[in-house]
């Protein structure tokens, strides 16, 4: 369904929403920088106009950091005493997801499913309402979400996207979870005119035309990937990479993690198995127990990287594994940007 | 009636003194505080910041640190690395907010079982008003 | 001023000459203003060289680099590597000396002073142009940087831009040169340590619910510590994985590596973390600032190891990275260090 919202009347209905945990931008005031916290829902400000992106995506919260998977101990000799400790099923809503973070949301979906169905990753994910926003302006002027099959006004893993017409939100309405979240408040939205959506469309090409950053003829790059596996391309890209982890961190599609067993006591034995995320830029990501590593330089880590999102998720599953984000190209401390080493791919001879 | 805080010492004591030292307290049935969980290390000098936090960590209220005076240490030099070291260490631990009584560094001979007891009543007491450490705590 | 052609006509000949490998320097980026770390190997690419107030980095952690690349191959070049580096550069350079980690022949040092200004703070640049896109940033004649926008041209007292670690510099000219570019023009600088101060004069308390607020965030990326150029060991504490495991290494023995931090970023390990590398610091940071500015979640790193290095002069009169024959902080000692603490 399709409503208008004044932006007068937005903070009443993130009052209503009291059944569930409301996330939006904070940025604390020493800070230069946006991250996703639970809001005070008295605060009227949940929006802020000179919101652009934040550091870590919605997957900072749907796929956490740490999360227990269970608890062990032993109190006697009779064995082991295991118990699961699923995420409980709190509802969520996050405003202010920018399109390219829920696309990413949606590749994320398609790995935790299939063959094996992540029960922690679903547990959360079925429980979260995505409030999006659509960039009438590029956050960054890096941003390339046109380059990959997006759009700052895709509507792609979102439950409801919000267009911002100055002083009216345009609210999208794609799934019943969005449905519901309008339900809770609808007689403070109204129905939209003509001109409301001509205005979104007009937003919508404006916005488009502003993407200054390109990878061209991106339907070549798998084909061309395959065949520079073993080419020294990736040397020379590589050489300033200081392999710190940014990059995969603040991806909001990348996934890769880790399983330790957190022990609190020996005696009696009693921990916590836990899964981290885990960084395939970091030396000892791929390091075997026998002390051989197939990973051992800057050069096939940054190879991996970038094959495993534009050649080998294209193979699996038909799509591109990056959204345009483009928080790896302005966060990288060394200026490793991959919308150049893409383009210079398709050049490669 | 409510029990009463009883702090938790940590003290890495090195072998050749400080740790001879508790062990004559011990021998000539010194009375001081149970409050203390002894380390024998072979020299305050290998005494490595990770020891200090992975005790505060673990929940110690207090650490101590004892080794050689200066110019006594079996191993020539271990106490004055030690010395510039923990004065370091020290100064962070300070610096981070947590309350500057709960590390100290003491010399301690082998002779002086006494003065051993007298560090760890002094310290006890210290640590009782300041309650149970909770900054460093591990919280996994 | 420095002279730019001049120091692409000296990596030029250096290059000819075939005297080093190839020059760590800096060339244009892709995405911004802000320049790139550059590695020139063939003569004619020192077009590609620039030299102006976004050259924030600290190149000696390439350093550290080609070390590791020297292991990894049978017959390595032993010709050494050429770097550009500011004076805050080489004092990293003359740590990594003390160290025996590189050898003086290792390194070709071509020193570049910043006539007392310094490198911008990209923040402040920002805030500056009031978000128009900046194309260019120049050293002007005056202690001022020139900024141009797609406006056209501003000039700004070098003062407001510059990255805080300038603001505190101790060697505005090369410590070690072999090539030098640039005046040595005083520094002027009174108070080392001035932005302490406002930290040291807050309650024990206050300072706590500091750190607290910014080891919560961090996210463990390791970023300050591969960015920093003294944190070179293959196998550090947080990591769970025994660098030196070979097909011959038991079970038992992998399996007895000490777990010092786990993985999981919460703040007791965030904080063993950052106070064990603050101690592995101690006398060997140089404050080039790094690790503050690739941090991603903005924790202020630069207060922490500044202290130590503030402690390191005032307890033990130790300047860091100024003579490379010095011993380390912390493997030498003095008879008069100050044992007032010491019961």
């Amino acid at each position: 369904m399709e409503k208008i919202l004044t932006k007068q009347s937005f903070p009443q209905w993130v009052k209503k929403l009291k059944s569930y945990n409301v996330y939006a931008p904070v940025k604390n005031d020493k800070d230069n920088h946006w991250n996703y916290e639970t809001i005070d829902m008295n605060d009227p400000n949940v929006l802020d106009s000179n919101y652009l992106n934040t550091v870590l995506s919605p997957k900072k919260i749907i796929f956490p950091q740490r999360e227990v998977f269970l608890e062990f101990g032993s109190q006697n000799e009779e064995g082991y005493d295991i118990k699961a400790t699923l995420p409980d099923e709190e509802l969520s809503v996050f405003f202010g997801v920018r399109p390219c973070d829920a696309r990413a949301v949606a590749l994320m979906d398609k790995v935790f499913s299939g063959d094996f169905e992540d029960v922690y990753y679903w547990k959360r994910r079925k429980s979260t309402t995505l409030v999006g926003l659509a960039c009438n302006t590029p956050p960054s002027q890096n941003c390339f979400c046109l380059s990959v099959e997006g759009s700052p006004f895709s509507k792609e893993g979102l439950d409801i996207l919000l267009v911002d017409l100055g002083d009216r939100y345009f609210v999208d309405s794609l799934t019943e979870k969005g449905d519901q979240l309008i339900n809770v408040a609808k007689e403070i939205f109204k129905e939209p005119g003509e001109k409301d959506k001509s205005a979104v469309k007009k937003a919508q090409l404006d916005s488009e035309k502003e993407i200054n950053r390109q990878i061209k003829d991106i339907k070549e790059i798998p084909l061309k990937l395959k065949e520079m596996f073993d080419s020294s391309f990736w040397d020379e890209e590589s050489l300033s990479c200081i392999r710190c982890g940014i990059c995969t961190y603040l991806c909001p599609t990348c996934h890769c993690f880790d399983i330790s067993d957190e022990v609190i006591a020996t005696s009696p034995l009693k921990g916590k198995r836990v899964r981290t995320w885990d960084n395939c830029q970091f030396p000892d990501f791929t390091m075997h127990s026998s002390g051989h590593n197939p990973r051992p330089d800057k050069a096939s880590r940054l190879r991996q990287r970038t094959l495993h999102k534009f050649q080998y998720f294209v193979e699996k599953y038909n799509h591109f594994m990056c959204t345009g984000c483009s928080r790896c190209v302005s966060k990288c401390p060394v200026g490793i940007d991959i919308i150049d080493v893409l383009n210079k791919v398709n050049h490669y001879e | 009636m409510a029990e009463e805080f009883e702090p938790k010492i940590v003290a890495f004591l090195c072998k050749w003194c400080s740790s001879a030292g508790s062990d004559l307290a011990g021998v000539s049935r010194m009375k001081y505080p149970p409050n203390v969980v002894p380390i024998t290390v072979m020299c305050s000098g290998s005494v490595s910041p990770l020891y200090i936090l992975s005790a505060f960590k673990e929940g110690a209220d207090g650490v101590l640190v004892s080794g050689c005076h200066p110019g006594d240490c079996h191993y020539i030099k271990g106490n004055y690395y030690a010395r510039r070291r923990i004065a370091l260490v020290k100064k962070l631990l300070e610096y981070i907010g947590l309350e500057p009584q709960r590390f100290q560094m003491s010399w301690v001979s082998a002779a002086e079982g006494k003065k051993y007891t007298q560090i760890i009543e002094d310290f006890v007491n210290q640590l009782k008003p300041l309650g149970s450490q909770t900054k460093l705590r591990r919280n996994v | 001023m420095v002279n730019l052609e001049d120091l692409k006509m000296e990596a030029k000949r250096i290059l000819d000459e075939g005297r080093v490998k190839y020059i760590i320097g800096y060339q244009r980026g892709t995405n911004g203003v802000m320049s790139v770390p550059a590695f020139i190997k063939k003569p004619e690419d020192v077009e590609k060289l620039i030299w102006d107030p976004t050259c924030i980095y600290n190149l000696t952690r390439f350093l550290v680099d080609e070390k590791r690349r020297k292991a990894r191959q049978k017959e390595p070049d032993q010709r050494p590597v050429g770097i550009i580096a500011k004076g805050c550069d080489t004092r990293a350079i003359v740590v990594l000396l003390q160290e025996e980690f590189i050898k003086r022949e290792d390194v070709f040092v071509f020193g570049i002073s910043c006539e007392n200004t310094g490198v911008l703070d990209e923040k402040k640049i920002a805030e500056k142009v009031q978000g128009k896109k900046v194309k260019k940033v120049e050293f002007g004649e005056n202690k001022n940087f020139i900024i141009t926008t797609e406006n056209g041209s501003i000039d700004v007292s070098a003062k407001e831009v510059l990255a805080e670690r300038c603001l505190e510099c101790k060697a505005n000219y090369p410590v070690i040169g072999d090539i030098s570019f640039g005046e040595k023009v005083a520094s002027g600088l009174t108070q080392p340590f001035l932005s302490l101060e406002k930290m040291e004069s807050l309650s024990g308390e206050e300072r706590w619910r500091f750190w607290e607020q910014q080891f919560n965030k961090c996210i463990r990326c390791y970023a300050c510590r591969s960015v920093c150029p003294m944190c070179y060991c293959e196998e550090c504490v947080v990591d769970t994985i025994n660098f030196a495991v070979t097909a011959d290494t038991s079970a038992e023995e992998k399996a007895q590596k000490i777990k010092w931090v786990e993985k999981s970023p919460v703040t007791s390990e965030n904080f063993i973390y950052h106070l064990v590398r603050a101690m592995h610091l101690a006398g060997r940071c140089i404050d080039c600032g790094e690790c503050e500015r690739v941090c991603p979640v903005e924790i202020p790193l630069r207060f922490l190891n500044k202290k130590l290095e503030k402690e390191a002069k005032e307890l033990f009169d130790y300047d860091v990275g100024f003579d490379p024959e010095k011993p380390s902080l912390v493997s030498c000692f003095k008879d008069e260090d100050p044992e007032d603490f010491i019961r």
